[in-house]
C-alpha cells in the first residue's frame, strides 16, 4: 500500500504551487473588475508576455532568472499601461459593459497574433536554475516550487496590505464601492484606475515569468491559465480579494487531485463543472459581499 | 422601435428578398472554379446564421452570452453521430440535433434567469469550455481530439426531375443559403411582432418589464432556446461541408468570433450580424496575401471598429447617411 498520507501531502503541495500562480493572475482580474466593472480578456496576454520577457532576459541578455521575474513584472505593467491608455480609458464611462469587453477580446487577438508574428508558433523552452529537488521524507518538490510559493505569497501579501492599509488602497476600494461618490470626495479616478490595471498586469506578468519554465511557451500559452483565473474569480466572488485567494488555492488543489485520481484531461471539466454548480448554489461567490441593487 | 420597419419602407420587402435571392444565385459564379472560395462562401453563410442567432440572445434580449460555440458544436456532433451511429437520415438528424441544441440552450437559460451581466458571461463561457472538454474526452463517441473523418454531405435530392448532389459545393451553398434566408425571415417576423417588443423590453429594463406583467424568465428562456436551435441548425451543416469534425472547431474562442461579428456589424439590428459575419469571415481571407500579419490586422481592425464605431458598421453607415442627407431630420 502506497503511503496515502504522503501522497495527499505531495499533491497538496503541487496544488498550492499552482494555486499561488492562479491567485496572482486572478487577483488582477478581480481588481480590474472591482474598480471598473469590467472583464479583461487580454489578461492572458499579460501572462504570456511576462513569460516571454523572462525568456528573452535569461536567454538573450544572459540575465539571472530571479531578476527576470522583476523584468516580467515591469513588462506586464507597461503593457497594462498601454492597454489602459488605448482601450479602457477611451471606453470608460460610456455606460456600456459589452463594448470594453469586446475591445479587450480584440486587443487579445491583436497581441496574440502580434507575438505570433514575432516569436513564431514553435514553443520556446528554458530551464529555471532552481530545478533541483528538495526531499523531505517521501515528499519531493523542486526549488522552483519553493520559489514560486515564496515570491507569490510575498506579492499577494504586499498587494493585500496595499489595498487594506494604504491611503491609495482605500481610495481604490472607495472607487469599487461607489465610483461617483468617490469622485466627489476628490479621488482621482482616472489615475487610480490606471494604477489598478498596471498593478494587475504587472502581477500577471510576474506569474508568467514563474510559469515560463513549466509552460509550453507559445503566444497562446497564457490562455489556459486565464480561463481558470476566470473560474477562480467567479468562485471567489467578483471583486473580492479574500474570496479570490481562497478560490485560487482551492482550484490549484482540485487540479492536483484531479490529475492524481481522474487524469489531467478532465481538469477543465471538473473546475468548470464546479463553477456552474457554484453559480447555481451561491452566485455571489464564496464570501458574499453585500451590494444593493439599484432599481 | 419602429425605426427598423420604417428603415426599409422605401422599398417593399419582396424587392429586398428578390435582390437577396439574385445575389445568392449569382455569387458562386463570381468565384469561378475555386473550391477554396466556394468553401469560404459556405462558411460565410453558416457564420451569418450563427451571428443572427447570437444577436437574438445578445442584441435583442440583452443577455451577455459567450458560449455560442457550444450550441454550434452540439448541432455538428449530434447530426454526425446520429447519422453514423444511429443510422438516421440527414434531414431527420438535422431537425433532431437542432432541437437538442435548443433544449441545451433552454438548460443554459436557467443560468441566465438567475445571473446577470458578467456572471452570465462567465457561466456561458464555462458551458462552452465544458462542452469542448466533453468532445475532447468522450473518446468512444467523438473519437476525442483525433476527430471524425470522411463525413458525407447531405443526400442528393431530386428537384423538378433534376438530381441535385450536395458534394457539389455550389449546391451546398444554395442549400445553406435557403436555410439562412428562412432563419432571417423567421427572426425578422418574430422581432417585429409583439414578441420582439417584449424581448426588447426585457433588454432595456428588466425590472420595469416585470412590473408590466412580462414574465422575463420565460422570455429569456425562449430567446436562448430559439437562438441555440438556430446555432444547432448551422452546426448540422458544418460537418458535411468540411468533411471532418474536430473538437477544436468548437473551442470557446470561436464564441468570441461570433460575438465580434455581431458587434462589428451592429448589435440589435437585423442586418448588422449579416454584415458583420460577411466582413469578419472575408477579412482574414482577403488579407491572406500578407501572411502571418493578417490576424494582426484582423485584431487591429476589430479593436478600431469597437473604439470608433460604437454601433457597429450599420450604425456608422446610418450616421454617415443622415449627416449627408439631413439638416432637419431627427436622428434615431
Amino acid at each position: 500500500m502506497v503511503d496515502i498520507a504522503s501522497l495527499i501531502i505531495q499533491q497538496s503541495i503541487n496544488g498550492i504551487v499552482m494555486g499561488c500562480l492562479y491567485v496572482m493572475v486572478a487577483l488582477g482580474l478581480t481588481l480590474i473588475y472591482g474598480v471598473m466593472n469590467q472583464i479583461n480578456f487580454a489578461h492572458a496576454d499579460f501572462v504570456t508576455l511576462g513569460a516571454f520577457a523572462s525568456y528573452f532576459f535569461v536567454k538573450w541578455m544572459g540575465g539571472g532568472y530571479l531578476i527576470s521575474i522583476l523584468v516580467a513584472f515591469l513588462a506586464g505593467g507597461v503593457l497594462g499601461y498601454i492597454i489602459n491608455l488605448t482601450i479602457f480609458a477611451p471606453l470608460r464611462d460610456r455606460g456600456d459593459e459589452l463594448r470594453p469587453l469586446i475591445a479587450t477580446i480584440g486587443a487579445s487577438i491583436l497581441l496574440e497574433n502580434g507575438s505570433l508574428l514575432f516569436f513564431g508558433p514553435v514553443p520556446y523552452q528554458y530551464d529555471t536554475p532552481y530545478a533541483d529537488a528538495i526531499r523531505i521524507g517521501k515528499i519531493f518538490f523542486t526549488e522552483q516550487s519553493l520559489l514560486v510559493v515564496l515570491v507569490a505569497s510575498a506579492a499577494i501579501a504586499a498587494l493585500y496590505a496595499f489595498m487594506k492599509f494604504t491611503f491609495t488602497g482605500k481610495a481604490l476600494r472607495a472607487i469599487s464601492q461607489d465610483r461617483e461618490t468617490a469622485g466627489l470626495m476628490g479621488i482621482n479616478q482616472a489615475f487610480l484606475i490606471m494604477l489598478t490595471i498596471v498593478i494587475a498586469s504587472a502581477m500577471a506578468g510576474m506569474a508568467g515569468a514563474m510559469l515560463g519554465p513549466i509552460l509550453v511557451l507559445t503566444p497562446f500559452a497564457g490562455a489556459s491559465v486565464v480561463v481558470k483565473a476566470f473560474a477562480i474569480v467567479i468562485i471567489g466572488g467578483f471583486g473580492n480579494m479574500e474570496g479570490t485567494i481562497i478560490a485560487g488555492l482551492l482550484v490549484g488543489l482540485i487540479e492536483a487531485f484531479t490529475t492524481q485520481y481522474l487524469g489531467s484531461g478532465v481538469i477543465d471539466l471538473v473546475v468548470f463543472g464546479l463553477l456552474l454548480v457554484m453559480l447555481l448554489v451561491r452566485p455571489t461567490g464564496l464570501i458574499a459581499e453585500k451590494k444593493e441593487e439599484n432599481v | 422601435m419602429s425605426n427598423q420597419a420604417s428603415q426599409k419602407s422605401s422599398f417593399p420587402r419582396w424587392v429586398w428578398f428578390a435582390l437577396v435571392f439574385a445575389a445568392i444565385a449569382v455569387i458562386p459564379m463570381l468565384v469561378g472554379g475555386s473550391a477554396y472560395w466556394k468553401s469560404i462562401l459556405i462558411s460565410i453563410v453558416l457564420n451569418i446564421m450563427l451571428a443572427m442567432s447570437l444577436n437574438l440572445i445578445l442584441g435583442y434580449t440583452g443577455q451577455l452570452h459567450l458560449g455560442h460555440s457550444g450550441f454550434f458544436g452540439v448541432g455538428a456532433y449530434a447530426t454526425t453521430l446520429l447519422i453514423q451511429k444511429a443510422g438516421f437520415n440527414f434531414w431527420i438528424a438535422m431537425v433532431a440535433s437542432s432541437m437538442m441544441a435548443g433544449v441545451i440552450g433552454i438548460l443554459l437559460a436557467f443560468f441566465a434567469t438567475r445571473l446577470k451581466g458578467h456572471y452570465l458571461a462567465i457561466a456561458s463561457m464555462a458551458f462552452a469550455v465544458i462542452l469542448h472538454q466533453i468532445l475532447l474526452n468522450w473518446d468512444s463517441m467523438t473519437s476525442g481530439p483525433l476527430g471524425i473523418y470522411g463525413i458525407a454531405p447531405p443526400p442528393a435530392m431530386t428537384i423538378f426531375g433534376k438530381l441535385i448532389k450536395f458534394n457539389d459545393q455550389v449546391n451546398l451553398f444554395y442549400l445553406v443559403s435557403i436555410f439562412a434566408v428562412l432563419v432571417y425571415i423567421f427572426l425578422d417576423n418574430i422581432l417585429r411582432s409583439p414578441i420582439g417588443e417584449t424581448l426588447r423590453a426585457v433588454r432595456e429594463d428588466e425590472v420595469s418589464a416585470a412590473s408590466l406583467g412580462i414574465n422575463t424568465k420565460l422570455w429569456k428562456i425562449f430567446s436562448f432556446g430559439v437562438g441555440a436551435a438556430i446555432a444547432g441548425l448551422a452546426g448540422s451543416f458544418y460537418p458535411s461541408f468540411v468533411g471532418t469534425l474536430v473538437p477544436d472547431s468548437f473551442a470557446v474562442v470561436e464564441s468570441f468570433t461570433y460575438l465580434a461579428m455581431v458587434i462589428v456589424g451592429g448589435m440589435g439590428t437585423m442586418i448588422g450580424p449579416v454584415i458583420g459575419a460577411i466582413v469578419l469571415t472575408l477579412l482574414p481571407e482577403v488579407l491572406r496575401d500578407i501572411g502571418d500579419a493578417r490576424l494582426l490586422v484582423y485584431g487591429i481592425t476589430l479593436t478600431l471598429v469597437i473604439l470608433f464605431m460604437p454601433g457597429g458598421i450599420v450604425q456608422g453607415f446610418k450616421s454617415l447617411i443622415s449627416k449627408k442627407t439631413s439638416t432637419t431630420s431627427s436622428s434615431n
